[in-house]
């Protein structure tokens, strides 16, 4: 948990998570959903993940068993995705 | 006899906080089960662009920047409660509630032009998973307004305290997360 004299600068994380949406709604606009534009959506929206959660759920101030109650669920998410893969994208 | 209340704590995390993560772990599993299925029927299928491009990007950019909003001032409450300023947890409170607010019924416009315009759940698999995705998050941010509302009522009360807001701030930020994937998604790929 954040502490006095620790905790982040909360209008500053806002500012950017703010800049980085219209910076993609900015680019959608001019370039259309090419697949290197909506890669470079995704990197963003992780990043933007990142910022709410290790400064407004304060994960950067937490133990690793927190850490690893987060990170797992998230784990099994991407491996259900890739699992999938053989059955309904390889056999297009 | 005075009853005492003890936070009680678990390698050193406090229980609530640590039941709050384990909760959340379970709604990583949901979405994250409901996403990775959209991504790999999407992916296999083909053809959803078209139905994609119905979605309207200007109005889920504003409810993406009110969602982000609501987050600060959320956080904003915690912070507030930690220095003991009341008035504040219930000034900052009050504003994630109307945003939240806000965004369900700029979410309701959304879908009142959407079903007027014929794509209902059922016109194709895009809609099925947009409705779903989308319906299922609204009821999250639904669930997370009346916990801000009790927590505001239980401010107003005198009887408020940070380490409930945190806890409340803590499911308020996962579902602003959601809403981040959700966006790129449904609006932009």
């Amino acid at each position: 948990m954040a502490t006095h004299g620790t905790r982040p600068n909360y209008v500053a994380i806002w500012t950017w998570l703010v800049g980085l949406t219209l910076l993609c709604v900015g680019l959608s606009f001019a370039f259309g959903p090419r697949p290197a534009v909506v890669a470079f959506f995704f990197a963003v929206a992780v990043a933007k993940a990142l910022l709410v959660a290790l400064n407004y759920m304060h994960l950067k101030f937490e133990p690793r068993l927190i850490y690893a109650i987060a990170i797992v669920p998230v784990l099994f998410a991407f491996i259900l995705t890739v699992a999938l893969f053989p059955d309904f994208v390889l056999q297009r | 006899m005075a009853i005492r209340a003890e936070a009680r704590a678990v390698y050193g995390i406090p229980v609530g906080k640590l039941g709050m993560w384990w909760f959340l772990a379970s709604e990583i599993v949901m979405f994250g089960g409901l996403i990775a299925s959209y991504v790999v029927f999407r992916i296999g299928a083909g053809g959803w662009a078209e139905d994609r491009a119905h979605t309207n990007l200007v109005i889920g950019a504003i409810n993406t920047l009110v969602l982000l909003t609501s987050s600060m001032t959320m956080v904003q409450a915690f912070a507030t409660g930690e220095r003991g300023d009341q008035r504040g947890v219930i000034r900052n409170l009050g504003w994630t509630i109307l945003l939240g607010l806000a965004f369900l019924a700029i979410k309701g416009i959304e879908y009142s032009q959407e079903l007027s315009a014929g794509f209902t759940p059922l016109a194709a698999p895009f809609w099925s998973f947009y409705y779903t995705m989308t319906g299922l998050h609204a009821l999250h941010v639904l669930a997370g307004i009346v916990v801000n509302t009790a927590l505001l009522l239980m401010a107003r009360m005198g009887l408020g305290r940070h380490d409930r807001v945190e806890l409340g701030g803590l499911y308020w930020h996962f579902v602003d997360i959601v809403w981040i994937f959700l966006f790129p998604l449904l609006y932009m790929s």
